[in-house]
């Protein structure tokens, strides 16, 4: 618990000494004749939780997937630290829906995997794994493979992966999209002290609403396709925040105004093609 | 084993099915060689062309031990068959592998060699002896390199199908740690391929033991099960021609399912990864 001085401080304090982390500069990116993204452009800053949501099939994975350096834009620059974005790398750390582990690899050796990528001496790589292991709950699990575990265990898994090699940077694609709705609650409160503690960059593509109101201090809404930002909604509430604080609803209805509007939109244009 | 010894007393009827279960398939074995042991005592076959299985497996025994002839001549018929498999095999794993991963993971792979397996996969591999008997000529090579193409094509097929079937995000998630090409290709295709590598080694153990049999009767000049056979019939020596066949039957299932279907199982059950085939 760390950083719980610096949750408390109000958001509206924190951002006047903010630094941008990654710059989004007129992105546009097609795959073939298909328009995914048209002119995007947004600043998030260091330390900023930001959720990205938008109707489905709107490219915002495609979004997570630039700033990752998986795929490349069409046109526009995207800086990470002012350096443009060309390749992955371990600054960077992604948790998909799918979990994607290794299936082959121990709890533990998925987890020291990008440690071990690294050349870190297996002893080292260990102890640093440790204390993710601790806090996503997987002590005792370290020797279990991946097929013997929930779905809410891979994705701690994966979580505690991304996390141990130490990427100033989270990139989550909607980690919570293949859980239930029970394992999904525990999942939230957790990554929310998960990010007191490790004090990162979390940028989280998110299809729920009362997902990004809750966790981020930042909701991005996008278009459908060509997607742009139609909103940038700022949730300027302290860190925990309780699911049940009337104020928490008013954002939500705010966001949920925005997106219904464009998905309303989105609809009627796929009618009348 | 415990938990048999338990299960062997006759007041559980729960296990006594379980026994029954297990011998089922030996039940349906036994009884057509205890039918044919009859037949050949009651003098209602021809022994000479059907000696019983006792006779069989009398000269078998005889044939294995120092008065064989030559002494041990079995178990130097068996080594010399498990030795050219094993090379052969050998050769199909590794260059199959790197077949596969040529095919699955480059386009210039799939360029290359499709067509080429497409082109040369109808062939019954048998259909290459004579050619190999002119380029190499008649020793164990010829044998080995029948094995190895007879196993490589499901090798390489399971291998390209494994790579087909790994998520380019599993690919994303290594390259985000940093993962150079060589960390990824020991660290995530080599592993991430394995359980199909050894379903198609499986698979193709099958074939190249049947084809090895065949071969080593077009083209091994001494030793081997299938020369063990074919020289039995020049002297019309029946036993020592079913014999060989039960042998040739026994070492196949072991190594299909016993040796490698144990390691498949293994693996399996510890990835939890299904090889569909």
């Amino acid at each position: 618990m760390l950083n719980v001085s610096q949750m408390d401080i109000p958001l509206a304090l924190r951002e006047k000494n903010a630094t941008p982390k990654i710059t989004a500069r007129n992105i546009r990116k097609s795959f073939g004749d298909v328009v995914a993204m048209d002119d995007i452009s947004c600043t998030i800053n260091d330390r900023e939780f930001v959720a990205i949501i938008g109707p489905s099939g709107c490219g915002k994975s495609t979004f997570l997937y630039l700033i990752a350096g998986f795929e490349k834009p069409t046109s526009g620059v995207l800086t990470i630290d002012g350096r443009e974005v060309v390749k992955p790398g371990p600054d960077r750390g992604v948790v998909f829906q799918e979990f994607v582990l290794f299936p082959w690899r121990t709890v533990l050796g998925n987890i020291i995997l990008g440690l071990e990528l690294q050349n870190v001496p297996r002893k080292e790589a260990e102890e640093r794994a440790r204390k993710w292991i601790r806090l996503t709950g997987l002590s005792g699990f370290e020797d279990a493979y991946p097929s013997t575990l929930s779905g809410g265990m891979k994705q701690r898994v994966a979580i505690a992966r991304a996390l141990t090699y130490d990427p100033e940077v989270l990139l989550l694609d909607e980690p919570f999209g293949a859980l239930d709705v029970q394992t999904k609650n525990y999942m939230i409160s957790d990554l929310q002290n998960l990010w007191t503690e490790a004090n990162r960059t979390i940028v989280m593509i998110t299809h729920s609403v009362s997902e990004a109101v809750l966790m981020a201090d930042r909701v991005l809404v996008f278009s459908a396709r060509p997607s742009r930002i139609i909103a940038d909604v700022r949730i300027d509430m302290a860190h925990p925040r309780d699911a049940r604080d009337p104020m928490l609803r008013q954002y939500q209805d705010e966001v949920t105004g925005i997106l219904s509007a464009e998905v309303d939109k989105s609809m009627r244009l796929e009618r009348n093609l | 084993m415990s938990i048999d010894v338990h299960s062997a007393r006759p007041a559980n009827p729960i296990s006594l099915r379980r026994i029954f279960d297990s011998i089922q398939p030996m039940i349906a074995i036994a009884i057509p060689l205890l039918i044919w042991e009859a037949a050949g005592r009651m003098g209602w076959i021809n022994t000479f062309l059907f000696p019983p299985p006792s006779q069989i497996a009398h000269t078998i025994w005889v044939q294995a031990g120092p008065n064989g002839h030559p002494p041990g001549a079995i178990l130097m018929h068996v080594g010399r068959s498990l030795y050219r498999f094993l090379s052969g095999l050998a050769l199909a794993i590794v260059i199959g592998t790197a077949v596969g991963i040529a095919i699955g993971m480059t386009r210039w792979g799939r360029l290359i060699f499709t067509p080429l397996i497409s082109a040369i996969m109808p062939v019954p591999t048998l259909a290459w002896t004579p050619i190999l008997l002119l380029l190499v000529g008649l020793d164990d090579r010829t044998t080995i390199i029948i094995v190895f193409i007879a196993a490589s094509f499901e090798v390489i097929y399971t291998i390209v199908v494994g790579i087909e079937m790994m998520s380019v995000k599993v690919f994303w998630v290594a390259r985000s740690m940093g993962a150079s090409r060589q960390q990824i290709f020991w660290k995530v295709i080599i592993p991430g391929i394995l359980p199909y590598l050894i379903t198609g080694t499986r698979l193709g153990s099958g074939f190249a033991w049947r084809a090895l049999i065949g071969a080593e009767m077009l083209a091994a000049s001494s030793y081997g099960l299938g020369f063990m056979i074919y020289d039995a019939s020049e002297y019309m020596s029946m036993d020592m021609i079913y014999g060989g066949i039960a042998l040739v039957a026994l070492l196949g299932y072991f190594i299909e399912n016993v040796l490698i279907g144990r390691l498949e199982a293994a693996t399996t059950s510890k990835w939890g990864v299904n090889v569909e085939r």
